[in-house]
């Protein structure tokens, strides 16, 4: 009984998120697809700007198109795998009081957003990898869809991780107050170890091997990687070991982040 | 504790808060230093609330009386003392506690912006693992009482605040809490929406027999609908008792009001020193019950009169004064 409402609470959740993300469909669409597709597209050109001036076949071991392939599918990976709008909403309704409403009702602040944010990434994962699917096709760049489940499992683990990781965040919002700032901060941290900005194979071979170690390159580096054939299913099981590692260090914090949060509550705006 | 719905024992809590004087030169000194200030909000408060009685929670804006319902609805841990609502200690957040509860909060939305009540409810209905079918009927029922089934379909954003009010009221009761928190619940609202929720709420209470806490600002809210009155003053609960007991043990003033048929040529003075200027027409006085018989004959002495009314003085004013005076006290 007990599972059976966890399961239909968190799943009312998701459709919570599906709902209201689909209500605003300009800023829907423009958060789905035009962002990553805008990223993407600045990426490619730079790519192929610089192909064009040093005249070069390869850069570390691979093709132009392999990376105007990792250029397009990161743009893509990255927005799926980023997590600052779910972060800034839980921060806001620490700010504001609007956590009362979740404090004093059968469910969790943590269950409430993560399976709103696992839904919404759902949504924006079916309709915004259309893009890069049809663009890979049409413009013959690598791309192994077989891999696309497994890479987007890895992709989705990640996000639990990095959901972890913006609930405290957002914790601290209960002494701190405004946080927003380190949101940012940790989107940028997050953008080069993660593999957005550049792809990892341009560090030097030791930074690259230690970074390879890391959680973060699940986010766009590992998939990405994986899914045009840069790297092999090897890599993708790292990955989960890492994220896995990593839920472990984290979950702690998070818990003691949230009791003492809770501890310095006023109750805002009540 | 059996018994009570609600004890609490020494209860009270704290909060710290930042002092920053002002200007730009205290700004960047507060950069780097920062004095902090203890204020107790609720001082040691020992309470027992009975099965089925509505409270009403009464006190000046500060007094305590929200961060009392806050820890009570589990919001809040308290600095110090304990709380049992329902059983449980509310802080701990139990499901089982939470499922059996329910805070409305007149001033704060509670259901989903985005989504229109009904798909709000049907959220509701999922997270206290109601029945699909029976908390279906439970909001039309409700919706039918309060009158407003037509906007069960229309976004949360766009309703009236009356009408967004009465939405809020059936998400807090549609699982049917046993104890329910009601903080403010008619702000704001015109004077038709204030009494149609208070008939509302008074009906409700009366059916389902709920344990209510109820505050507001709004006297006619208490004086109709609550059993009990806890005055709240700085923090200590002052007065708790029924409201009528409240109005005996007060100082007993009437309203003497009405009209001479003409100005007045010169200045009186009536027994229990109250004065009527020269030249007006219309009064307006508030004497004790025990010196009307000496006031209304000296006041007939005045002049003839065309209009007289006297009246028992209404409870927002003695609640005023009592408020008042304690403050003065303390």
């Amino acid at each position: 009984m007990l599972c059976t409402n966890f399961f239909r609470r968190n799943l009312a959740f998701v459709r919570l998120a599906v709902i209201t993300n689909l209500e605003y469909r300009l800023n829907y669409f423009i958060d789905a697809v035009l962002q990553p597709l805008m990223t993407a597209g600045i990426e490619v050109v730079l790519w192929i700007a610089l192909f064009q001036a040093t005249q070069s076949q390869q850069f570390a071991g691979f093709s132009r198109e392999s990376y105007l392939s990792y250029a397009l599918w990161s743009g893509f990976m990255a927005r799926v795998s980023s997590n600052w709008m779910y972060e800034f909403r839980m921060i806001f309704d620490i700010e504001s009081g609007g956590i009362n409403t979740i404090l004093t009702r059968p469910m969790s602040f943590f269950e409430y957003y993560l399976s709103q944010f696992l839904g919404y990434k759902g949504i924006t994962t079916v309709i915004s990898f259309i893009f890069p699917t049809l663009l890979s096709f049409y413009l013959d760049l690598p791309c192994q869809l077989e891999r696309f489940p497994l890479a987007l499992l890895l992709i989705f683990y990640y996000l639990i991780l990095l959901f972890i990781f913006s609930f405290i965040i957002a914790n601290l919002a209960f002494k701190l107050t405004r946080v927003g700032s380190l949101t940012i901060a940790k989107n940028f941290i997050l953008m080069i170890l993660s593999g957005e900005l550049f792809p990892l194979d341009m560090l030097p071979s030791q930074l690259k091997k230690f970074m390879l170690y890391l959680p973060f390159v699940n986010g766009t580096f590992a998939p990405t990687a994986f899914l045009i054939g840069r790297t092999d299913v090897n890599q993708i099981s790292i990955g989960f070991v890492s994220i896995t590692i990593g839920i472990l260090c984290l979950a702690p914090l998070a818990i003691y982040s949230w009791k003492k949060g809770l501890t310095n509550y006023v109750g805002t705006g009540a | 504790m059996s018994g009570f719905v609600i004890q609490t024992e020494n209860l009270c809590r704290t909060y710290k808060s930042y002092q920053k004087q002002e200007g730009l030169l205290n700004s960047v000194k507060g950069f780097f230093s920062r004095k902090y200030v203890e204020k107790r909000a609720l001082l040691p408060t020992t309470i027992s609330i009975e099965p089925g009685q509505i409270v009403g929670l009464v006190g000046a804006n500060g007094a305590g009386k929200t961060t009392l319902l806050k820890l009570l609805s589990g919001l809040i841990v308290p600095s110090e003392g304990e709380a049992l609502v329902l059983g449980f200690r509310p802080w701990e957040r139990k499901y089982d506690f939470l499922r059996k509860i329910s805070l409305l909060l007149g001033q704060k939305n509670q259901l989903w912006w985005d989504l229109t009540p009904n798909d709000s409810f049907q959220l509701l209905t999922k997270i206290y693992g109601l029945s699909t079918i029976p908390a279906r009927r439970r909001v039309e029922e409700l919706s039918h009482l309060l009158d407003c089934e037509h906007v069960l379909q229309t976004q949360l954003r766009r309703l009236s605040l009356g009408e967004r009010m009465k939405m809020e009221i059936i998400g807090a009761l549609l699982h049917e809490p046993e104890v329910l928190f009601l903080d403010e619940p008619t702000i704001g609202l015109d004077i038709v929406a204030q009494s149609k929720i208070r008939d509302f709420l008074r009906d409700y209470v009366h059916k389902k027999s709920p344990t209510v806490i109820l505050t507001s600002h709004y006297m006619d809210d208490i004086a109709i609908l609550a059993h009990r009155l806890l005055l709240i003053q700085k923090g200590t609960i002052v007065y708790d008792g029924s409201v009528n007991h409240f109005m005996e043990t007060t100082d007993k003033e009437q309203v003497v009001s009405g009209k001479f048929q003409a100005p007045l040529s010169k200045n009186f003075l009536l027994p229990g020193n109250l004065e009527l200027n020269a030249g007006k027409k219309e009064f307006h006085l508030k004497i004790m019950a025990e010196n009307l018989s000496t006031f209304l004959p000296a006041l007939i002495q005045v002049g003839p009169i065309d209009e007289l009314k006297i009246e028992k003085v209404d409870f927002e004013d003695v609640m005023h004064q009592f408020l008042q005076a304690e403050s003065s006290i303390r």
